[in-house]
């Protein structure tokens, strides 16, 4: 799995002072690099049993969500600090990457 | 897709309000006030300042003024008055098209004096009249919580307004359209109405009525087609419509307001009370959900909620990706009943109907819901 583009999200999240990206992917999010997430955040959740499992992970200075099965994820970055963006995405392009190793 | 965010946009909207825009783009623009092309033609303007008034309970239709939305009839009614802030008294319920022109318009600027609601977003009028101070001058109310969905006593406030001597301005654009509204018999000296929601209007259309005989400036000036000659207006006499107006939301706003006149907004209020009173017993049910208001006190189609264990926006992110239901998370531009609803600073997930969302849409709104209970709890 490839990140092939991050935009700037529609939901900007700017009213409680973070930015959000969507980061898109070539290939729908598997289980196992939601789970190769768990280890980048100070708390990670997943809700598995939902039709549609929904991940979230949280740092000190972003976040980031998503829903397993989709090709995009969101991260929101706390505006004092934009630097966070590319140094996660870059972790978390390692993590696709990765993932499809790891297949 | 289930939209359930009516209280941003209404949507759909009616049949006839999207033909009613698809015409007026295929007709030959008429001047506002100048060579009209074809006297048989109604104005559209004058059309649905009519509609309107009969809808708002404004008597002096002429003295209704469009704008792109509330946003800035506010602006400008709040910045015409020239009251200072700090002389204007709001609820804790306001939206930021109240609070921010009072913090921000150079000539006006200051704090507000602020009166709370309670947990449901009720003002309660007794309340508020303790907070009128011997230099108040002017008092804005929101008619309905855009957070969630109570109703002021919009009557009794204005009463109180006029016993003070206070300039009262009613925020109406949570609910005109789809809660009767009597602008003229609440005493109210100024209102602001948005298009887009419940008067099923597009986005970039609204506007606001400001009672004649006060002191009111533009905020605007410029060509109108009437009195070109005139460059310095004098003794106070304005005009309020410079520059072109926006056509092709006066004609979807007469549309809607046609429609909602048709139908009867008391209708259209039972049956939105009915589907919001389902969503309040369905929801009330789930141990692991915090409502902030009930059917009985919350009268509006629109309810807040938040999960145990999840941030607001959380959960709406996982009801739009994983069940394809638009809801809306956050503090909803009016920060300041958060602290009354102690919802803080992630704020609350709003649901909002219109009488368009069927039963079935709020069924699987329900059962998605009750799903993201026990997976979170």
């Amino acid at each position: 799995m490839k990140m092939i583009e991050v935009t700037e999200s529609r939901e900007r999240c700017a009213e409680a002072g973070w930015f959000a990206y969507d980061m898109i992917f070539d290939e729908p999010m598997e289980k196992t690099f939601i789970r190769s997430l768990e280890t980048i955040g100070e708390s990670f959740v997943f809700l598995e049993m939902l039709k549609a499992p929904f991940f979230k992970l949280e740092a000190e200075h972003y976040m980031i969500k998503g829903v397993q099965g989709e090709r995009f994820l969101r991260m929101a970055v706390h505006g004092d600090y934009p630097e966070e963006l590319e140094r996660v995405k870059g972790i978390l392009e390692n993590k696709a990457e990765g993932d499809k190793m790891n297949q | 897709m289930i939209y359930l965010n009516n209280a941003a946009t209404t949507y759909p909207k009616p049949q006839c309000v999207q033909e009613a825009c698809n015409n007026f783009l295929q007709q030959p623009p008429t001047g506002q006030f100048r060579s009209a092309f074809d006297e048989s033609v109604p104005d559209i303007f004058t059309e649905c300042r009519k509609k309107l008034g009969r809808l708002l309970g404004i008597k002096e239709q002429k003295r209704i003024f469009f704008t792109s939305g509330a946003t800035e009839a506010l602006n400008k009614i709040l910045y015409g008055l020239g009251i200072p802030a700090s002389r204007t008294i709001v609820t804790a319920t306001e939206h930021n098209s109240v609070l921010r022109p009072l913090y921000n318009i150079p000539s006006i600027q200051g704090t507000p004096v602020i009166v709370p609601c309670d947990r449901n977003g009720k003002v309660h009028p007794e309340e508020l009249e303790r907070y009128i101070k011997t230099d108040s001058r002017a008092l804005v109310v929101n008619h309905c919580s855009n957070v969630t969905g109570c109703i002021q006593d919009m009557e009794q406030i204005g009463s109180i307004a006029k016993k003070h001597h206070l300039l009262f301005i009613a925020d109406i654009s949570q609910s005109a359209g789809c809660i009767p509204v009597d602008v003229d018999g609440w005493m109210a000296d100024a209102a602001a109405f948005t298009g887009h929601k419940s008067l099923y209007g597009i986005q970039g259309s609204g506007g606001y009525y400001i009672r004649d005989g006060i002191s009111f400036r533009p905020m605007l000036f410029g060509g109108n087609g009437k009195d070109s000659s005139t460059l310095l207006y004098n003794q106070n006499i304005y005009e309020y419509d410079a520059g072109t107006q926006n056509g092709v939301g006066a004609a979807a706003l007469d549309a809607g307001t046609g429609y909602l006149l048709e139908k009867g907004v008391a209708h259209v209020q039972k049956e939105e009370q009915e589907k919001m009173r389902y969503l309040y017993e369905e929801l009330s049910r789930m141990e692991t959900l915090i409502l902030y208001g009930s059917a009985e006190e919350n009268r509006g189609p629109v309810l807040s909620f938040n999960l145990k264990g999840l941030k607001a926006a959380d959960t709406a992110y996982i009801l739009q990706n994983s069940y394809g239901i638009v809801s809306r998370a956050g503090l909803h531009c009016a920060p300041l009943i958060h602290s009354c609803l102690e919802t803080g600073r992630h704020g609350s997930v709003r649901i909002s109907i219109s009488e368009q969302n069927t039963w079935k849409e709020l069924e699987q709104f329900v059962s998605a819901v009750w799903e993201i209970c026990r997976a979170a709890g």
